[in-house]
């Protein structure tokens, strides 16, 4: 819990950090409908689709600077000295970012969901899917940010996509559901289930390539 | 159960693509002993001190670090934030409720910076605000990488009396210095 209170600290102060990417998400949004004619069927057509590579833009931008600090200024030799768990700090990390960036991110989503479809069922419906999404986005884009720690966040954006791949198509087949009204708790326990594996397997990978780094 | 601190190197090399920085270096250090690692710039005295802290691995040779109350360490970099403010560094440093908080605070003199922004401080005043760190966490093994640079006379005069209480409170001390400081300790020439 103190770490949690410590990493809030420090995002608090770093305004650029979380509130970047969330404008960088709503720029995205609202430019879509600027890109289609004003009817409001065609501006459904498309939504969903942009809406999900507009959260993995914004999860990416919110990794882009996660461990570099604290590589850069020694915080984490510290932490490595005072820390056992590596990888619980890694995911207190990750969840704080989440917090900061991928709740309000999902929160948005829901809104403009509704916005564009005036459906609140199917909003409702969204707003779970951002909510795991964004999570495992982030999670991702961790892992590729901690592979070129000091390398740039570029490569470590172009390792990572790959992976968040098959997580878009996931989505795309979920809006589908949403639309026919079929199985759509089968997307969500699919999504729950990639996520907590990620969850595990992310902050373990990420501290042994961290250490990797530091040595 | 022994609760000393030990520290015991057996024949510690290290090599970085067939360049050789040291070889066979071996040490004892028991309760209340120093150690002043010395060597020319690039002689790896800051790998060795990694070595011993367990963040860079050794290339040969055996490390036995014997503590129980852990590692206090302070290294070229000072892991302070510079965008938070004094206070806000020593939250961070889980170091707010200290009982001698106050008192090192007033001794180096940071008492009226507390509210100001760590960007905003002299490379003096940080290293300071990263000296809390050490003066305030109570490990029974301190390393430090050069802690006498950007001090000025007094500090580094208030950081020796310091670091000559710990030894005299049986904790063990290794650091690298090109300053010259009064610490009573061992050499060990690694040019």
């Amino acid at each position: 819990m103190n770490l949690i209170k410590l990493e809030f600290l420090k995002l608090k102060n770093k305004t650029r950090t979380w509130l970047g990417p969330i404008l960088v998400f709503w720029l995205i949004m609202i430019a879509y409908p600027l890109t289609v004619e004003f009817l409001k069927d065609k501006l459904e057509i498309g939504f969903y689709s942009v809406l999900w590579i507009a959260i993995l833009i914004s999860m990416m931008l919110a990794t882009e600077d996660i461990f570099l600090e604290d590589f850069n200024d020694g915080a984490l030799e510290q932490i490595m000295l005072q820390t056992s768990s590596y990888s619980l700090l890694v995911s207190l990390k990750v969840f704080t970012y989440w917090i900061f960036i991928g709740f309000p991110v999902s929160v948005l989503s829901f809104l403009m969901s509704f916005g564009t479809s005036e459906n609140l069922t199917a909003s409702l419906m969204v707003f779970p899917l951002s909510i795991i999404s964004s999570y495992i986005f982030l999670n991702l884009f961790v892992m590729g940010n901690a592979l070129s720690l000091n390398k740039g966040s570029v490569l470590g954006a172009i390792v990572s996509m790959p992976l968040a791949l098959p997580v878009l198509i996931v989505l795309g087949k979920s809006m589908t559901a949403i639309q026919l009204g079929i199985n759509y708790p089968g997307f969500i326990f699919l999504l729950l289930g990639c996520l907590s594996i990620i969850i595990v397997t992310v902050p373990i990978v990420v501290s042994f390539i961290v250490k990797a780094h530091l040595e | 159960m022994n609760t000393d601190p030990s520290v015991i190197a057996k024949k510690i090399s290290y090599k970085i693509n067939d360049n050789k920085l040291f070889h066979d270096l071996s040490f004892c250090l028991n309760k209340g002993k120093a150690l002043h690692i010395c060597g020319d710039n690039g002689s790896g005295k800051s790998t060795l001190i990694r070595i011993i802290l367990g963040i860079t691995k050794q290339t040969k040779g055996e490390l036995e670090i014997s503590s129980t109350k852990g590692i206090s360490y302070l290294g070229h970099k000072n892991a302070i934030k510079n965008y938070l403010s004094v206070e806000d560094n020593i939250l961070l440093m889980q170091l707010h409720n200290h009982k001698d908080l106050n008192r090192y605070i007033e001794i180096l003199n940071l008492k009226k910076y507390l509210d100001v922004l760590v960007a905003n401080l002299s490379f003096g005043q940080q290293k300071k605000l990263a000296l809390l760190r050490i003066f305030l966490n109570n490990s029974d093994i301190i390393i430090l990488d050069e802690p006498f640079v950007g001090l000025d006379n007094e500090t580094q005069k208030t950081l020796s009396n310091f670091l000559n209480e710990q030894l005299e409170n049986n904790k063990i001390l290794i650091f690298t210095s090109h300053i010259s400081c009064e610490i009573n300790s061992e050499a060990l020439n690694i040019s």
